[in-house]
């Protein structure tokens, strides 16, 4: 059953369990052992709404780089509780594979798969004499884990009870036969390679930018950046301030950045339906303000702990009336935190809010990647008059590109009315329709003014492939590597990855799909918003484009592509060649 | 340069009713800042939506005319982003003790040093005169009767730390008090009964004068909680005093402000916490 000592740099393990068994934190560990071998790692957790109890699993995938999230299978399971996962997990693993489980708990004994090796190891008996059994059951398990793929002990530091996982690879060694696979193993870890969150590179993104303010309600999953961005708070003269809702949340980040303040709020789908009135409000004051929106399955409560990426309409088209935003989309942790940066200097830049889409794919989970070169980031505070101004100065001055010269209270001379109602110049309330189309054109300039500066998207692929996909968020990673298995079976593709959603790059994207012959929109929504953007962006000549969408709360995996684009094929007798 | 009496004047008109309490208001509040000796430049004035909602217009200085029932938040952020800045707030009973009255609340609690004054008319004078919490009346079903909502004896269960009460009908002492809270350090709340000339719902019960009350002390909040609660009288004048440490002390804030800090960050500094996700 076992195969021979093959050495495989890519393999995917799920770690389950019942929530409250150290299984996320057990994850983290094997993530940064295998970050330690100089490989590149991903994280997927698949949770319950609930803090303690429910069945949880942990993925960790771990590659040479570069790492595209989950795989279309998994390969081995550590199964602390195989009664939570209800024979789930079966479907689960490739054949070939195996699973660790308890020989105490297992009672579906009966109904196992044969084409998967089951390892039944007496967790309890080897993790009783620890101050912690209940903890260190899976510590034994990962050291027997460690020993049938090859990793060495001293790279499971992370783990506490160390003398667990000593168990648990002696029994291993005693009990279980060869190994199952092996590493190409580095001899030093990378210590220029670093494992994060997506929320973590957004609150360290939004610290490394100058970001001095943050108000934030708690929400999943978005309430991690508020916690960190809390805690370094105090080293960089910068507060964290928990509001009693997303509404003076928004609110209290608007004041500080009218006060010249960098400043950010941090929700998810619910939190922003509060904020709504505050956007528009933003638009009108030219206040520059950065969102970190955190998607996850709705509608209305929806399942707080999944992914979906229905939440882009909400945010383009937020607020009432016509009002300038933008929206940015990063594709991998790397890529939050540098967009983050972005995007402050860009609500600064054109006073106006700016969203960071991701989602909890993305976000809540943990990523290897390069240390961010500090040296590297530029901070550009726009037209910002800290000194003085004349005796004529009018912050809603019109000029060509729609941004006025901006000023923050304590500048001599600078005194003015900030009035989300209709304004002119000098911000004198008033509903004169000549002020008024000329304020509005002026406000919503900023959305052409800022096309060269925003992020640009990213083609991927073979450029003149006959199909091409479009996507935006963790989508990313599934679609690369559908892309790998795609070109092996003969089938070219190019992918269209979006990093600014709006204002939209329709001429960008017309450019793209101009001389393909399908266009393939992957996205994590019912209703395809990105696909609507898309179809309006084309009009009836660019093309019909599709939609793939999976809304089970899951993210997409690599086979979800290629088996869409591999029927393509073969219904409409395309000719893939190039 | 401008003259004194016109410092803080902006180049728009009011556009209140003749008579309407605001005025009081807004001319007390002027003569305040001009005894305190405050400059434009350095206050922040935040005010709501609503006829109230309007004063904003009218001072000159850094103004922020915001969303409905939301000046609180606002001004705590400005506050925090600089707390050298004169921050204070403005609005109506319906703008403060209705959909405001979740931040209204949380503010009291929290304690910053900002000043707040509400401008209490019984109604919602902008839309056409619907009732607002301090009214005796609940909305649009004809004899409907509800007991007024006490903005005050609400801001003094959350923690207040200053409280009072003014008439415009009686604008040097609106000024003194205005003065008072704008010198108070912490959360201080001014509400100014201020008559609608046009939809009226004028207070009945009789107003009496704490600073007459002898032997009232302003630093017991049972006595503050029992002449609030009154339903015969209303209380004048600062009707519960006390200290203790802001929001901006809780909070550990620099004293000097957050904007005066420099946005780029030392490498070094940055380091060690990279350094946690190795």
């Amino acid at each position: 059953m076992l195969s021979s000592c093959a050495i495989i740099n890519d393999i995917e393990i799920a770690l389950c369990g019942t929530g409250g068994e150290w299984c996320k934190t057990g994850a983290l560990a094997l993530a940064r052992a295998f970050k330690h071998l100089g490989l590149s790692v991903a994280t997927y957790q698949d949770v319950p709404a609930r803090i303690l109890g429910g069945s949880v699993c942990h993925f960790v995938r771990a590659r040479e780089t570069p790492n595209f999230g989950l795989a279309d299978s998994t390969d081995a399971a550590i199964v602390l509780d195989e009664s939570a996962h209800e024979g789930l997990l079966d479907e689960m693993i490739r054949p070939g594979g195996f699973i660790i489980v308890d020989s105490d708990h297992s009672p579906y004994a009966a109904r196992r798969r044969d084409d998967i090796t089951w390892y039944d190891v007496p967790l309890d008996e080897l993790a009783r004499e620890e101050p912690d059994p209940r903890r260190a059951r899976l510590a034994v398990a990962l050291g027997v884990l460690a020993n049938l793929i090859g990793i060495e002990r001293d790279v499971l530091g992370d783990i506490v009870d160390q003398t667990a996982i000593d168990n648990g690879r002696r029994y291993a060694e005693r009990m279980l036969s060869a190994r199952f696979c092996g590493y190409a193993m580095q001899k030093r870890p990378d210590l220029d390679c670093l494992i994060m969150t997506g929320n973590d590179a957004i609150a360290l993104g939004a610290l490394a930018a100058g970001c001095r303010f943050m108000a934030a309600y708690p929400i999943a999953p978005a309430t991690e950046i508020f916690e960190l961005f809390g805690r370094h708070a105090p080293t960089f003269a910068a507060v964290a301030l928990q509001a009693e809702d997303e509404i003076a949340a928004i609110n209290m980040a608007l004041g500080a950045a009218f006060a010249g303040a960098r400043a950010m709020t941090a929700t998810s789908g619910p939190g922003q339906a509060l904020m709504t009135e505050a956007v528009t409000l933003a638009g009108s004051l030219e206040i520059p303000i950065v969102v970190a929106h955190c998607s996850r399955a709705g509608p209305s409560t929806g399942m707080p702990t999944k992914t979906e990426q229905a939440d882009l309409a909400h945010l383009v088209f937020a607020g009432h009336g016509d009002a300038p935003r933008f929206v940015l989309a990063p594709g991998t942790v790397e890529d939050t935190f540098w967009l983050v940066v972005d995007a402050f200097n860009l609500a600064e830049k054109y006073q106006c809010p700016v969203f960071v889409l991701t989602e909890q794919a993305l976000c809540r989970n943990a990523a290897t990647l390069p240390r961010p070169d500090l040296a590297a980031l530029k901070i550009d505070r726009g037209k910002l008059e800290t000194r003085a101004v004349g005796e004529n100065y009018k912050r809603f001055a019109f000029t060509a590109d729609g941004v006025s010269p901006r000023v923050v209270p304590g500048v001599p001379r600078g005194m003015h009315l900030a009035s989300g109602a209709e304004h002119d110049e000098a911000g004198t309330v008033t509903d004169d329709p000549a002020n008024r189309e000329r304020m509005m054109r002026k406000r919503m300039q900023k959305l052409r003014s800022a096309r060269s500066d925003l992020p640009t998207h990213v083609e991927h692929g073979v450029a003149n492939a006959r199909i091409a996909l479009f996507a935006y968020g963790s989508t990313r990673g599934p679609i690369l590597e559908a892309q790998q298995n795609l070109m092996e079976a003969g089938i070219p593709t190019r992918f269209f990855q979006f990093r600014t959603l709006w204002p939209f790059p329709e001429d960008e994207v017309c450019a793209f799909a101009a001389d393909a012959d399908h266009l393939v929109v992957v996205e994590g929504s019912y209703t395809g918003q990105l696909h609507q953007l898309m179809r309006s962006a084309i009009g009836s000549s660019g093309g019909d484009p599709e939609l793939i969408s999976r809304f089970d709360g899951r993210p997409f995996q690599p086979k979800d592509i290629s088996a869409y684009v591999k029927q393509l094929a073969v219904v409409r007798d395309v000719n893939f060649a190039r | 340069m401008r003259g004194e009496s016109s410092r803080f004047e902006t180049t728009t008109a009011s556009w209140w009713c003749p008579g309407c309490g605001n005025n009081s208001v807004l001319t007390a509040l002027h003569a305040a800042l001009l005894e305190i000796g405050t400059q434009p430049k350095d206050i922040a004035f935040i005010s709501g939506i609503g006829c109230s909602g309007k004063i904003s217009g009218y001072l000159r200085s850094y103004a922020f005319h915001g969303l409905h029932g939301r000046t609180l938040p606002v001004a705590t952020g400005i506050k925090f982003a600089n707390r050298d800045l004169t921050v204070i707030a403005a609005g109506g009973d319906g703008d403060g003790y209705a959909i405001g009255s979740a931040h209204f609340i949380h503010t009291v609690r929290r304690n910053p040093d900002i000043t707040y004054i509400v401008m209490d008319n019984g109604t919602y004078g902008l839309t056409h005169g619907q009732p607002s919490p301090t009214s005796a009346r609940e909305g649009a079903l004809p004899d409907s009767v509800l007991p007024p909502l006490d903005g005050l004896a609400i801001a003094l269960a959350a923690g207040a730390t200053f409280i009072a009460r003014a008439s415009s009908a009686h604008p040097a002492r609106l000024s003194d008090l205005i003065r008072k809270a704008l010198t108070h350090r912490g959360f201080a709340i001014v509400e100014v009964l201020s008559p609608c000339v046009v939809y009226g719902a004028e207070r009945s019960n009789e107003q009496v004068y704490v600073e007459e009350r002898i032997g009232y002390d302003r630093e017991n909040r049972g006595a503050a909680f029992n002449l609030l609660t009154d339903a015969q009288t209303t209380p004048i004048g600062v009707i519960f005093q006390s200290s203790r440490p802001t929001f901006e002390e809780v909070c550990n804030l620099p004293e000097r402000p957050l904007t005066t800090f420099p946005l780029s960050t030392q490498p070094e500094m940055f380091s060690s916490i990279l350094d946690e996700h190795r």
